[in-house]
């Protein structure tokens, strides 16, 4: 401590301080207008909506975890026939050769999955019969977006009497069930193949994806930006393609990961009350219904493609979910 | 011959409680060059008056009857693909809010480039660099990169200038502005005003400009219409107009007008005018304004319906007293 403080000193000690203070301020200030002079009006950094929806779509835990789960299976349902065909791995694990001296064998190392009553493979087997499920899963999915697509945004955009005349068809198919109505449809192709499964499986769920992109394009319709792009001479074709249906990717997006497993789940329904894919190939539902028979005495046969199945549809209805919040944030608040 | 002819122009909207007569019998015309306003309250039929000119209005609205002569050629009875070349080409258009009439899912870049190459024979690159030039013709910084940017990093100011460029980018003869400036904070109304202005005088357009704030049509307007539900009360030079209004409604308009300065500004209340709009499902049959004028009653106004008539030269009026009429009885009586 030096000596004691005179009047003055502080008078002039308190001077300095004020003064230092009103340089840092009129610094700070100085700093900050130069800054917001920079900033105004300079272009920010690049961010896209896709980058922002990424990242909320990493956010959420249970979307991801199914996301990974979706990507193991279809790993599985891809590279593991890859393998054993090429004679890389399981080499003894033939899918389709009869040898009755291995039926029936539990799952082990040499088989995972076991054999089933012909003694074939079922590690590779259940894989190749994903391949078929998925196959007629995506057909059917691609084929149900363009249908809906086509139909509810013809629909909405159009508007007046002939919307309304679509709707109401609409409406008299939507009485119909689902089942019987694909039932119905295989039965007047009298076949079963992959395109007929395809084709039936469309007819019967095409319903819902219509209507909402109905309902989306009605919502669109009435934005201002719509207005203006008319006001601005944009030819009506112009309007519904690049103002309308460029707006709802992301409900369409998410409409294919909510088709997908309703239409792999119908696809196995059908193949479990035997109209599935002809044998000797399989997809899940005919193995499932394969294993039906054995249920009590060898029970994995029928439990390994209902896993199948189950894994599929949750992981893709998480998946949904996840893009759903990521691509229409909104939403989650409503 | 004017750029712009309206002549009659009817437009009703069948709702559900009835037929709704938006624009009863609107006439206005618009000279090459120049600036045309368009005042009003609420709900009179302003912003339906352009969209009846362009031909936008919506179901369950449609152009009951009535013409709309540009250059000569009636819009209202041109085909929907003759029409789609008109507009954005011959007419541009600016909405009121900024912050919806840009797609968001598009950059801004390829909202401009879309108007140009529709109208336009221009290849990518030459749209593009057009793109750029209208955007520092609008004054936005660093224009090039933000071509690429999305609508959601520009503020409402930048947003309605941009819409200003998409609308200006075929050098239209006519720009109609809705409410321009009403969405917009007061400090950048101002600027986008003055933006129109310049663009106008540069590109010599015609303008017609849609508002409910006298302030912004006193500044830019050669000529003013004065509409009340529905119809054209009245239309003058924007200097008569403003020193000798004719109409009740306008002198109404001018006198709720809130003053900066003055003898007694603090004690003074915001003057407003008594009552509402009638209900355009049933207009009355005689003076619109009847219900709520101050000199209503004193004649048979609100049994026979006026006139539009010319007062003076240039200067028109939809009233039984005009206020020049009621000063000479006052002298006389």
């Amino acid at each position: 401590m030096s000596g004691p403080e005179t009047a003055t000193d502080r008078r002039e000690g308190a001077f300095e301080a004020v003064h230092r203070r009103r340089a840092t301020f009129e610094e700070t200030l100085s700093r900050t207008a130069e800054a917001r002079g920079r900033e105004a009006g300079a272009a920010l950094p690049k961010a896209s909506l896709w980058k922002d929806a990424y990242y909320r779509f990493i956010k959420n835990k249970a979307s991801v975890v199914a996301a990974i789960a979706f990507l193991i299976l279809l790993g599985y349902v891809l590279i593991v026939p890859f393998l054993a065909e090429h004679h890389i791995l399981w080499k003894n694990n033939d899918p389709y050769a009869v040898r009755f001296d291995q039926a029936f064998l539990s799952p082990s190392w040499a088989h995972p999955f076991g054999t089933d009553e012909f003694g074939r493979d079922l590690w590779v087997r259940t894989a190749l019969g994903g391949r078929v499920s998925f196959a007629i899963g995506l057909a059917a999915t691609a084929a149900i977006m363009i249908v809906g697509i086509t139909y509810g945004s013809i629909s909405g955009f159009s508007g007046g009497k002939l919307d309304n005349a679509m709707m109401r068809f609409l409406d008299a198919l939507y009485g119909l069930p689902y089942l019987p109505f694909a039932i119905i449809t295989l039965a007047i192709l009298g076949t079963v193949n992959f395109w007929s499964m395809v084709i039936a499986l469309t007819i019967a769920s095409w319903f819902t994806t219509a209507r909402v992109m109905r309902g989306q394009i009605i919502t669109l319709k009435q934005n201002d930006y719509v207005r203006a792009a008319y006001a601005a001479g944009a030819r009506r074709h112009r309007v519904l393609f690049r103002h309308l249906l460029v707006n709802t990717l992301g409900v369409i997006i998410v409409f294919v990961f909510l088709e997908l497993p309703g239409v792999i789940l119908g696809e196995a329904f059908l193949s479990f009350i035997g109209l599935g894919i002809n044998p000797p190939k399989a997809s899940w539902g005919t193995l499932a219904q394969d294993g039906y028979q054995y249920y009590q005495a060898h029970p994995y046969i029928i439990v390994i493609p209902s896993v199948m199945i189950a894994w599929l549809i949750l992981s893709a209805f998480f998946i949904a979910d996840g893009l759903r919040d990521a691509l229409d944030p909104r939403s989650r608040e409503a | 011959m004017a750029l712009l002819e309206v002549e009659d122009l009817y437009t009703q909207f069948w709702t559900r409680e009835g037929e709704v007569h938006a624009v009863d019998g609107v006439s206005l015309s618009i000279d090459h060059g120049k600036v045309l306003g368009v005042v009003g309250e609420s709900g009179c039929g302003k912003s339906v008056t352009a969209l009846s000119i362009l031909g936008l209005v919506q179901r369950p609205g449609r152009v009951v009857s009535g013409s709309v002569r540009f250059e000569g050629r009636d819009l209202t009875k041109l085909k929907e693909t003759e029409l789609e070349d008109v507009r954005g080409r011959d007419i541009g258009m600016v909405f009121q809010d900024p912050m919806t009439s840009l797609n968001p899912t598009l950059t801004i870049g390829t909202q401009l480039t879309e108007t140009l190459r529709r109208h336009l024979d221009l290849s990518r690159d030459q749209a593009k660099k057009r793109a750029v030039e209208l955007l520092q013709e609008v004054h936005i910084p660093d224009a090039a990169r933000r071509l690429s940017d999305y609508p959601h990093r520009f503020s409402g100011g930048m947003r309605q200038r941009v819409m200003i460029a998409i609308a200006i980018a075929c050098n239209p003869k006519l720009l109609i502005a809705d409410e321009p400036t009403t969405a917009l904070d007061v400090t950048v109304q101002a600027g986008v005003l003055d933006l129109l202005d310049e663009l106008r005088r540069e590109h010599n357009m015609a303008m017609l400009i849609i508002t409910h704030n006298m302030g912004v049509v006193a500044e830019t307007a050669d000529d003013i219409v004065v509409m009340y539900a529905g119809q054209v009360v009245e239309q003058a030079n924007a200097v008569d107009l403003f020193d000798r209004p004719e109409h009740p409604y306008t002198e109404a308009l001018l006198a709720s007008l809130p003053h900066l300065e003055g003898v007694d500004v603090r004690h003074n209340r915001l003057i407003s005018i008594p009552g509402r709009p009638p209900d355009l499902l049933v207009p009355p049959e005689a003076c619109r304004f009847a219900a709520r004028c101050a000199y209503a009653g004193i004649d048979d106004c609100h049994v026979v319906p006026p006139e539009l008539r010319e007062l003076r030269p240039g200067h028109w009026v939809r009233t039984a007293h005009p206020s020049s009429e009621r000063m000479a009885a006052a002298v006389t009586t």
